[in-house]
């Protein structure tokens, strides 16, 4: 019972272990950062599956326990030695897409993106997911109203980033 | 553009770019050791509890040549349910937290188990001190050299300065264990509650 549990489990994550990238790649400055917390997560998702019950999908269950894990279990290794900034390169693009100007912009939105609290990157990789406010504000325990005001305020503060 | 739609334009062109790991992998992660921040707090405060229960089980012998007064013995006793309480209390506490919850609930959770180790903590200080400075100024009052002292030179001097050094030892001795705890938990949870007041402040 329990192998199948196990193997379910790790056959569903390697569908959707795209959006344990994602939760990484926003939360974390470099690649073993990026490795440490992917680990955390797997953890707290395999931990926390036997009570998963199908009444939401499961990406949406993923993003919750993904984001609590980013935002509230994880601590950062101290060990850890900064190898590099991670930035939109990173994930390399096709040399036919490349775009230099926009490949500026994309490079500086993703530094602004960074230097927001943990809070407002959770509300901007949910709206990057094209997740509803209803959806924000039960992942994070706040109201719609006010989802949509913080992610307003988040705009704000990226444009204020990029433009000082 | 708005800012955020060129992003994820952008999010969404590198939807397949992200490294793809195998079964094995995701299979050897699974069975890999947790280095959650609950983790930490558990063991911490398992420590915590068990260090004060030991502490509360040890007291009356700690030092048999002071005789303390029967009110303290009576006050160890007392102190046994409240810490069994803590301790279930604690238990309860820990046992709601979810990594399923929201966000603001499971920070809720988190700072409440703690809250409940901090008051154990804070219950054992406080009780500590004064058993500490009954002691103590019981030790300074039952040494036949003290007493011989004061008897031929009692002056109200000499019984401040032994009334100053068991206020300044007991402060010292509180001091010391709320600093530890305060550096312990003010980096472990320094950015739990950052965020639980993030999350507070939008709903105002």
């Amino acid at each position: 019972m329990n192998k199948e549990l196990e193997h379910n489990f790790v056959e569903l994550l390697k569908q959707h272990q795209n959006i344990v990238h994602k939760v990484c790649r926003l939360y974390t400055n470099n690649k073993d950062e990026h490795n440490d917390l992917f680990q955390e997560i797997t953890i707290q998702l395999w931990r926390a599956f036997p009570k998963f019950r199908g009444d939401s999908k499961f990406s949406t269950w993923m993003y919750r326990v993904g984001l609590n894990t980013a935002i509230t279990l994880y601590r950062k290794s101290k060990r850890r030695i900064k190898t590099y900034e991670l930035e939109p390169l990173q994930f390399k693009l096709k040399s036919d897409e490349y775009d230099d100007t926009e490949e500026e912009q994309l490079k500086a939105l993703y530094k602004a993106v960074h230097q927001l609290n943990d809070i407002e990157k959770a509300l901007v990789l949910l709206y990057l997911e094209d997740k509803d406010y209803r959806e924000i504000s039960e992942t994070l325990g706040i109201t719609e109203v006010n989802a949509r005001v913080k992610m307003n305020r988040v705009k704000t503060k990226l444009r204020t980033i990029l433009n000082p | 553009m708005d800012e955020l739609e060129l992003l994820k334009k952008d999010w969404k062109n590198k939807e397949n770019d992200y490294p793809t790991l195998s079964y094995d992998e995701i299979y050897k992660m699974i069975h890999s050791k947790s280095s959650s921040i609950v983790k930490w707090i558990f063991i911490i405060s398992m420590i915590e509890l068990g260090l004060g229960l030991l502490l509360a089980l040890l007291n009356p012998n700690i030092d048999t040549k002071i005789k303390l007064p029967d009110w303290t013995t009576t006050l160890t006793y007392l102190s046994y349910p409240i810490i069994l309480f803590f301790i279930y209390r604690f238990y309860i506490n820990y046992k709601t937290i979810s990594a399923t919850d929201n966000v603001k609930k499971l920070i809720a959770n988190i700072i409440k188990t703690r809250r409940t180790v901090k008051y154990y903590v804070l219950f054992n200080v406080v009780f500590g001190a004064i058993i500490f400075a009954v002691g103590l100024y019981l030790g300074f009052g039952n040494s036949p050299e003290v007493i011989e002292n004061l008897n031929t030179t009692a002056s109200s001097k000499k019984y401040l300065v032994i009334i100053a050094t068991v206020v300044i030892a007991t402060a010292l001795f509180v001091g010391l264990i709320l600093a530890i705890y305060y550096l312990l938990y003010g980096l472990l949870l320094r950015r739990l509650n950052r965020n639980y007041k993030e999350l507070k402040k939008i709903q105002q």
